[in-house]
């Protein structure tokens, strides 16, 4: 009673209500954490066991088999990996770079042409070229096709994120700062590297966490562009064992022997091993960027 | 104002949002520009007019050559070394081999591939992979009739007949893997109970002829006698002679009886069929779960089936008892026939920007010819990847087939020049021979239909057959009520235009061919 009849701070929300959210969000965690736990446990799982009671949260016979057969004999998922962080080191480090440094001219008002220029960013991505024109770019005006390059250079530059960050500059960085800087006799790379970035590392933060996501996941590149299967990432090697699976069962008509081919994929848990590790890093880099996550999308969307 | 700017942004923001999502998907729907119309006066690429030369080529060309299979193989490089090496005196080639997963994989990159003009030599297709028909109309694959005649060994080892049913209007875009030429159905039985019922199969001819055992079976109550999933039912004993994608309505008598084409989904064979399933349904054949089961090679593995439908060929039973570990007997239920699934189920094709199609098509002879390049290529090399035992059967290693496991051989060339594996029949090959020529070759052999006027029909009727395929060929559900449903459901998706429109073509292209 007594807290009911307490007098509520503006804006605080009525204990219903706040209930009612809880579970909401609690409903929703559960939603996201339920099938990446199901994924762990079928990992973990014996095969034999699977075949028999289907997939189970947790698991009739455990086992590490799968695990230890990629410790043993998934070189190519070993490599695969590989080639993953290096892509997505490197990709988002670059794309950064050329998003920062495309935005920030925009950001300025003193800048003649930047209706110019953000007119050309924003063409591309209203109007593509179409997969073929695309494909040619990338196999005979600039051959990097089956490189690491080919994984990197289409996703540098993304004028979405370069949006954001133009609007973060913006926000953050009023122009009486960049004129004070002028007046002590800072050049404009030393405006921008000293006072400029050190200022917006939320946005820094939030773009570079899209860019290391869309790195990681990315498998449409390696399906189009990587023949050479050395180059192949994580994503695309599970990607190209589970469309297998699925393609022989709904093909087992056409294809004579698919049976005899499925049986010969690497099993259920095994998949799923490759999912739990192809988690991981990525886990692991979510905690770095989140202190600045929030920050940078509230600024980024309200002030707009 | 200000609000009034503010707003403007965001409704800017979302439009910008929405077409990026948009055109994210438009990307990855449409694969290629492929023109769906076929034409047979399309840009007809013409094979290289070099002379024939008798002795080896000088120059060393290399060639690239696609192939569906599981993966690239960690030991391609070494074998691709050792065929060089073997063809260095021969048609002098240094061969490429790439290796793309099932389906979207192999799909993506090559279909690609062929629309952007990317030279590459030798390309695997079929009615199931790299979009043969769509491919070959739009002239991304080089005509080969020439090259055919010039070198006669295919139509010598496949015969004529079966290299020509995957001709478009007589012009051969791809040859045909020279594998079983024909199919038949019948059920997989699990060998430990035959045995322990004494079953003797020879006695088996059709599906009745089981229901005894079945009930036995049933009565015992230990495994579930038939195992029914998705596609895999006894349905395919009817064996229709569909015209387009298994589950587009339309299809002919695999008898050669007649002309017509009919709706088969609804024929009063298929009506009984769906009653006789529905009748081994309750009376618990089948499991009750059967309509939502999925791989039937996983639940085969499970041993507690006791009979299962399967396309056949002679050596299927020991495939299966290999792959499964289960070990499984074969009994022929319906008469071995030669259709398009056959001459279109498996093929290599040139594709039109190689520039080298004739050693290309060179190449793809000796896969037809030379049995030491065909060996090579699907176990890798002798003492490394494979041991040959006294008797001529090879086995395979587990570490060989950790770095070498090309998978099966039926996708080029003859496969009847390839070794077999210790758990084969030593007959298997001839075997072969004799269930080929014991084929009836359908009437339709060699007809292409082509729904781009009727996609709209054909599409329609793909959903709802979809929906109720899986229950009626299963047996989960009672017939009588569904079926009238169905039928409506598909009158009122344009079934009747789209069987019309295939009968059109079917006789346009019957007084074509003199049929």
């Amino acid at each position: 009673m007594l807290k009911l009849a307490r007098k509520r701070r503006q804006n605080e929300i009525g204990f219903g209500a706040n209930t009612a959210i809880n579970i909401l969000f609690l409903a929703i965690c559960v939603m996201c954490i339920a099938p990446v736990l199901l994924v762990l446990s079928i990992s973990l799982s014996d095969e034999a066991s699977i075949r028999a009671n289907g997939y189970q949260f947790i698991p009739s016979a455990f086992s590490g088999e799968a695990y230890r057969y990629l410790l043993t004999a998934g070189d190519a998922i070993w490599r695969a990996y590989g080639v993953s962080i290096l892509v997505t080191v490197v990709g988002t480090l670059l794309s950064l770079m050329v998003i920062t440094l495309y935005a920030y001219p925009l950001s300025r008002s003193s800048f003649k042409y930047r209706y110019h220029f953000s007119f050309f960013a924003f063409f591309t991505m209203i109007f593509g070229g179409g997969l073929v024109p695309w494909y040619i770019v990338y196999t005979q005006l600039i051959p990097i096709k089956n490189t690491l390059w080919i994984m990197i250079v289409p996703y540098l530059m993304n004028t979405w994120y370069m949006m954001i960050m133009r609007t973060f500059y913006k926000t953050t960085v009023p122009e009486s700062i960049i004129e004070s800087a002028r007046i002590d006799g800072a050049g404009e790379f030393r405006t921008f590297f000293v006072i400029v970035l050190p200022l917006c590392k939320a946005g820094l933060a939030t773009v570079g966490l899209f860019c290391t996501l869309a790195y990681w996941n990315d498998f449409y590149l390696p399906m189009v562009f990587v023949n050479n299967s050395k180059n192949y990432n994580i994503q695309y090697l599970m990607y190209q064992t589970l469309i297998a699976v699925q393609n022989l069962l709904n093909a087992s008509n056409a294809i004579s022997n698919a049976s005899q081919i499925l049986a010969n994929l690497p099993s259920e848990s095994v998949r799923m091993a490759i999912a739990v590790i192809s988690i991981g890093p990525i886990v692991l880099a979510y905690p770095f960027f989140q202190k600045y996550f929030v920050k940078g999308l509230t600024i980024g969307a309200v002030k707009g | 104002m200000r609000s009034m700017k503010r707003f403007l942004c965001l409704a800017l923001v979302l439009v910008f949002a929405f077409t990026l999502a948009l055109s994210g998907c438009g990307e990855k729907a449409t694969p290629a520009a492929d023109p769906t119309t076929k034409k047979t006066d399309a840009p007809a690429p013409k094979a290289e007019d070099k002379p024939a030369e008798s002795a080896v080529p000088a120059e060393t060309v290399e060639l690239t050559m696609t192939l569906v299979g599981n993966k690239q193989e960690t030991d391609t490089d070494l074998v691709m070394e050792k065929i060089n090496e073997y063809l260095a005196d021969k048609i002098n080639i240094k061969l490429n081999l790439q290796v793309f997963g099932w389906g979207d994989p192999y799909e993506q990159k090559v279909n690609t591939m062929l629309s952007s003009g990317e030279p590459f030599d030798v390309c695997f297709t079929a009615n199931w992979a790299a979009n043969y028909y769509k491919n070959a109309a739009a002239g991304y694959f080089t005509e080969l009739n020439d090259l055919l005649a010039k070198y006669p060994a295919i139509y010598e080892i496949a015969g004529k007949d079966f290299v020509d049913g995957s001709a478009l209007d007589g012009i051969n875009y791809a040859v045909p893997t020279h594998k079983e030429t024909v199919h038949n159905w019948g059920y997989l039985l699990q060998k430990a109970v035959v045995d322990q019922y004494g079953i003797d199969i020879s006695t088996l001819k059709k599906m009745e002829d089981l229901e005894p055992w079945f009930d036995k079976i049933k009565a015992d109550g230990k495994i579930t006698p038939l195992l029914v999933v998705g596609g895999d039912s006894p349905f395919q004993f009817l064996d229709w002679d569909r015209v387009s994608d298994d589950n587009v309505p339309g299809a002919l008598y695999s008898d050669n009886r007649d002309n017509t084409i009919v709706n088969h989904f609804l024929a009063p064979e298929s009506v009984d069929m769906y009653k006789k399933l529905r009748d081994y349904y309750q009376k618990g054949y089948i499991a009750s779960d059967a309509a939502t089961m999925e791989n039937t090679a996983e639940q085969m593995k499970t041993a507690k089936y006791f009979a299962v439908e399967s396309s056949l060929k002679p050596g299927k039973d020991a495939e299966m008892t290999g792959s499964t570990g289960v070990e499984w007997v074969q009994i022929d239920i319906t008469q071995p026939v030669m259709s398009n699934r056959e001459t279109t189920g498996a093929m290599l094709a040139i594709p039109a920007a190689s520039k080298n199609a004739e050693r290309a098509f060179q190449f793809i002879e000796i896969l037809y010819t030379d049995d030491v390049v065909r060996n090579l290529l699907n176990f890798g090399i002798e003492g490394t990847h494979y041991n040959v035992n006294a008797d001529g059967r090879i086995t395979q290693t587990q570490e060989g087939l950790d770095r070498y496991n090309m998978g099966p051989g039926w996708r080029y060339g003859d496969q009847f020049k390839d070794l077999l594996l210790d758990n084969e029949d030593p007959n298997k090959w001839a075997d072969f021979g004799k269930y080929n020529d014991a084929g009836l070759v359908l009437n339709s052999l060699g007809f292409v239909y082509n729904d781009s006027d009727v996609s709209t029909e054909s599409s329609a009727c793909k959903t709802v057959t979809g929906t109720y395929n899986r229950q009626l060929q299963c047996g989960a559900v009672d017939v009588d009520p569904i079926l009238k449903k169905y039928e409506d459901e598909l009158k009122a998706s344009g079934v009747d235009t789209l069987i019309a429109d295939m009968q059109t073509q079917y006789d346009a292209w019957r007084a074509k061919v003199g049929k």
